[in-house]
């Protein structure tokens, strides 16, 4: 087979991967209600214990911008990292593996028809949010922005794909460190307040996280006049990181799926289910 | 001998809960799960309380604040919970079509799967406000705790939650995969409009109307006033429903308990009805 | 020409290193298969036998603990890449795909994991689904499907494809005749009109459908290959011995049975809602039907009915085995 062949072929798995997700959004229209009016209601509670402590008035712009963005951690942790768990579970597991097409075109498929739907929950939370509390965002970088959301999603959804191999192994458990890796990364990564608050260390380890320098690269693109008050590292320097990490999670996820496939027909638990 | 067999179900439900709550790993990591996750809630709080103040953690208002968020947790975790039964075990053990045919009060299942979440709960919301007493100086005194007011507010608040679970069950029977959303959503109502990390007056005028119509608005302020006396006191302005007697708060409760039990029997039989309806007790909705 | 599957020495144990009793499994034990280009190949065998367990090590799932196994002269263990590019595999009773697509737009999902090109699918779909009498089905989502149509698809799937070996694991389990019949005349068809390029191994614990379908059968007990041939000559191992059926009143006691000269083995399925003990003798002498009838008397049964019969599968395994498939 010649490379365009393969990657032909590749590609049309991507598609066929994607397509459930992106037709979901559509033939299941409940998520509108669920996921997007309703979890704007954390971030109006957020919000107005801010106003209740008087706080300065981009922090209601900072815990809209982090609850947008909690869409895309959800996603990765209940629609990629789980998902073959979940695959499994159902039986479509083994029929991913005997496919003459990398793993990894599935992982991307299930990547990319998630960030399309979930791109969609988040602009509307943006959007419902911007509108209801009156927030103003500066456009002042239009193209950096593009460039740090972009990045951001490439290394989070990498992210997500390596998570998706370990979670195999982890079998029943996956559900636990999904839960369990919910609040803890909201508050690390610095969802609802600057990360800067966490000091320097803690911020720099959370910073393994993708979305922690990119939401921090976002709030200092919206908000410019407060960036040197509330930004971690200059806006450049996480977008360097950030493309380290795309780079990193791509890598690692390759690896640990190729790990997770040969453990798993070592010990044939790829295709058990109920573990 | 209906009696018998309900709590025999029940008791049933809460083994089985048990079982998938905990037996996924040793009990050593199961304790350290069941910490890190609601202390992490809190610190969100925590730390957005301290970006803007910049430091004290001995105000009346930061105990307000900690001692409601804990006690939120008894609300997120039983909507999830009940939610979650629907789902998991239609969606990944399919054994709901099972569980539903089987000649036992589903009530009774649903309920006894909610126990056992309230349980592990109690130990995250005992936790947390341990650290907050011991780590961040929360303000709670022992001698001073009105310890009936808070055990009444404790059960009826509780009962009150596995109520509105039931509701929630019963939607979730209609409801797609990511219909699990609707726990996280209801629960938000709840933390926005029940008075939970501030008080309601900061609200519109509308939504302190909506607040005074939920019973977690009244469990919120009667288990603070049975926890944290002193603090209530003291608290500068106003909760939103200071003039109300601690008997007139119970009262408020129990009757918006009361109106919501007949308003969660009516959504889940009427859900209930839908969904053998259309088939829905058994589908699967996952992509 | 390379055979379509060969097998030396297959072996695979589960948990090997476990030493509790019980723990460590060996599902298959020194396999030695040899599967022909164009062959419709049986695995017949009980629950358990290592079916299943021997197809997944085919279809690149599982690896073998020792031995080797080849699919088309490719090596599984390292040639699985292209493998995969020849085989496709059906399980039955299999629920995959997604609850919320259509059949049409389940079937083209899958086949788009093999690269194939949508209006080629597309048409190879709807072809499908009208020789399977699924044309009317092929917009409904599939969490609407009763479970033959829903076997249907798998199946579907399967051939969609075009693998030259399909692996089809106990592909009418648990369907009702008709619908088993459709899936059958399907393969048979898919194979015959291949003129010997399109490959089967089919896995079931139905005799008669390894009898109607397969040009050879292999019966599998235990991890263990007992004998490879064709159902005729199979059958032919016992056509030298008698076999013969009695359905007597409930035997409870049938040890004397077996100590009867002349019989090789026998088995008993109980019926007790009507009373009944079917049994079942395979013979080396017939001059032992009296013997069974005198002591079916002694056992305090009556005898309902006595007959005589053809050889079958059943009995070429009930003879192999000592057991039947219950």
């Amino acid at each position: 087979m010649t490379g365009s062949a393969w990657i032909v072929q590749n590609l049309r798995a991507v598609r066929g991967r994607a397509y459930p997700r992106v037709l979901g959004a559509q033939r299941e229209p409940s998520w509108i209600f669920f996921d997007v009016a309703l979890p704007l209601l954390t971030v109006a509670a957020y919000i107005y214990m801010y106003k209740f402590m008087d706080a300065p008035k981009e922090f209601v712009g900072f815990v809209i911008l982090g609850g947008a963005m909690t869409a895309f951690w959800l996603n990765i942790l209940w629609s990629m990292a789980s998902q073959f768990y979940w695959e499994k579970e159902t039986g479509n597991l083994s029929l991913f593996l005997i496919a003459p097409v990398s793993r990894m075109s599935i992982l991307g498929g299930m990547a990319v028809g998630g960030l399309f739907f979930t791109t969609l929950r988040a602009s509307a939370t943006l959007v419902i949010g911007i509108v209801v509390f009156g927030v103003t965002l500066s456009l002042s970088s239009p193209l950096m922005l593009i460039a740090i959301f972009l990045v951001t999603m490439v290394s989070l959804y990498g992210m997500g794909m390596m998570f998706a191999s370990l979670y195999l192994l982890f079998g029943r458990e996956a559900y636990n460190m999904s839960n369990l890796m919910t609040e803890p990364i909201y508050l690390a990564s610095g969802f609802y307040f600057p990360v800067k608050a966490l000091g320097y260390w803690a911020a720099a380890g959370a910073s393994i996280i993708p979305i922690t320098l990119g939401l921090d690269g976002l709030r200092q693109l919206f908000y410019p006049e407060s960036s040197a008050q509330y930004g971690f590292l200059p806006v450049g320097t996480e977008l360097v990181i950030l493309v380290g990490l795309s780079v990193l999670f791509l890598i690692l996820s390759k690896v640990s799926l190729d790990y997770m496939e040969n453990l798993g027909k070592t010990t044939g638990r790829l295709t058990l289910r109920w573990q | 001998m209906a009696v018998r067999s309900d709590l025999r179900t029940f008791k049933n439900a809460a083994w089985l809960g048990w079982q998938m709550e905990a037996n996924w790993t040793d009990p050593f990591l199961f304790v350290i799960y069941s910490i890190i996750k609601p202390i992490a809630g809190t610190l969100i709080l925590v730390f957005m309380y301290l970006v803007i103040t910049s430091g004290a953690t001995n105000t009346l208002f930061f105990s307000y604040m900690y001692v409601g968020n804990a006690f939120y947790m008894y609300v997120a975790d039983v909507l999830f919970g009940v939610t979650w039964v629907i789902h998991d075990d239609r969606e990944h053990y399919m054994t709901l079509k099972q569980v539903y045919i089987a000649p036992i009060s589903f009530y009774m299942y649903i309920f006894g799967r909610a126990a056992i979440r309230i349980a592990i709960t109690s130990m995250g919301v005992f936790l947390t406000l341990l650290f907050g007493v011991l780590v961040l100086g929360v303000d709670i005194n022992l001698a001073a705790v009105d310890w009936p007011l808070l055990a009444l507010a404790l059960v009826l608040g509780l009962a009150c939650l596995c109520i509105m679970g039931l509701a929630l069950g019963g939607i979730s029977f209609l409801t797609a995969k990511h219909g699990q959303g609707i726990n996280e959503g209801v629960a938000g109502v709840f933390y926005v409009l029940a008075g939970v990390i501030f008080p309601i007056t900061i609200l519109p005028g509308w939504a302190q109307t909506v607040s005074r119509l939920l019973p977690v608005t009244y469990w919120m302020e009667a288990v603070r006033r049975g926890l944290e006396p002193a603090v209530m006191a003291g608290l500068p302005g106003s909760t939103g429903l200071q003039s109300l007697s601690n008997l007139q708060l119970m009262l408020a409760l129990l009757v918006s308990t009361v109106a919501f039990l007949f308003i969660s029997l009516g959504i889940f039989k009427y859900a209930d009805k839908v969904a053998r309806r259309k088939g829905k007790i058994d589908w699967t909705t996952t992509y | 020409m390379e055979p379509a599957v060969e097998t030396k020495k297959l072996t695979r144990v589960f948990n090997p290193k476990k030493k509790k009793e019980g723990a460590s499994v060996r599902a298959l034990n020194s396999v030695d298969l040899k599967i022909e280009k164009g062959e419709l190949f049986g695995l017949l065998g009980p629950n358990g036998a290592g079916k299943t367990t021997l197809l997944k090590i085919l279809s690149t799932l599982l690896l073998p603990t020792s031995g080797k196994a080849y699919v088309s002269g490719l090596d599984v263990e390292k040639d699985y890449v292209e493998v995969r590019k020849r085989i496709n595999m059906v399980s039955g009773g299999e629920i995959s795909g997604y609850g919320l697509l259509t059949v049409r737009e389940n079937l083209w999902m899958f086949s788009q994991f093999y690269g194939i090109k949508s209006s080629i699918a597309l048409e190879r779909i709807d072809d499908m689904l009208g020789k399977f009498g699924m044309l009317d089905k092929k917009s409904e989502k599939v969490r609407t499907l009763s479970t033959g149509q829903r076997q249907k698809m798998n199946v579907i799937r399967g051939f969609v494809t075009d693998p030259q070996i399909l692996f089809l694991d106990e592909p009418t389990l648990g369907l009702d005749v008709n619908a088993s019949r459709t899936i059958r005349d399907f393969i048979l068809d898919w194979v015959r009109k291949s003129e010997r390029d399109k490959t089967v191994l089919l896995t079931t614990h139905y005799m008669a459908e390894a009898d109607q379908l397969c040009d050879r059968v292999a019966i599998i007990d235990d991890g263990r290959i007992l004998a490879c041939d064709s159902p005729e000559n199979l059958k032919k191992l016992v056509k030298s011995e008698t076999t013969l059926r009695l359905d007597v009143t409930t035997m409870k006691d049938q040890r004397v049975l077996g100590t009867i000269p002349g019989v090789e083995k026998f088995t008993s399925t109980d019926d007790l809602e009507n009373n009944i003990t079917s049994l079942r003798f395979v013979l080396g002498d017939e001059s032992a039907i009296s013997d069974i009838v005198s002591g079916v008397a002694k056992g305090g049964s009556k005898i309902l009915a006595l007959r005589k019969t053809e050889p079958t599968l059943e009995d070429v395994f009930i003879k192999l085995v000592g057991k039947g498939f219950e």
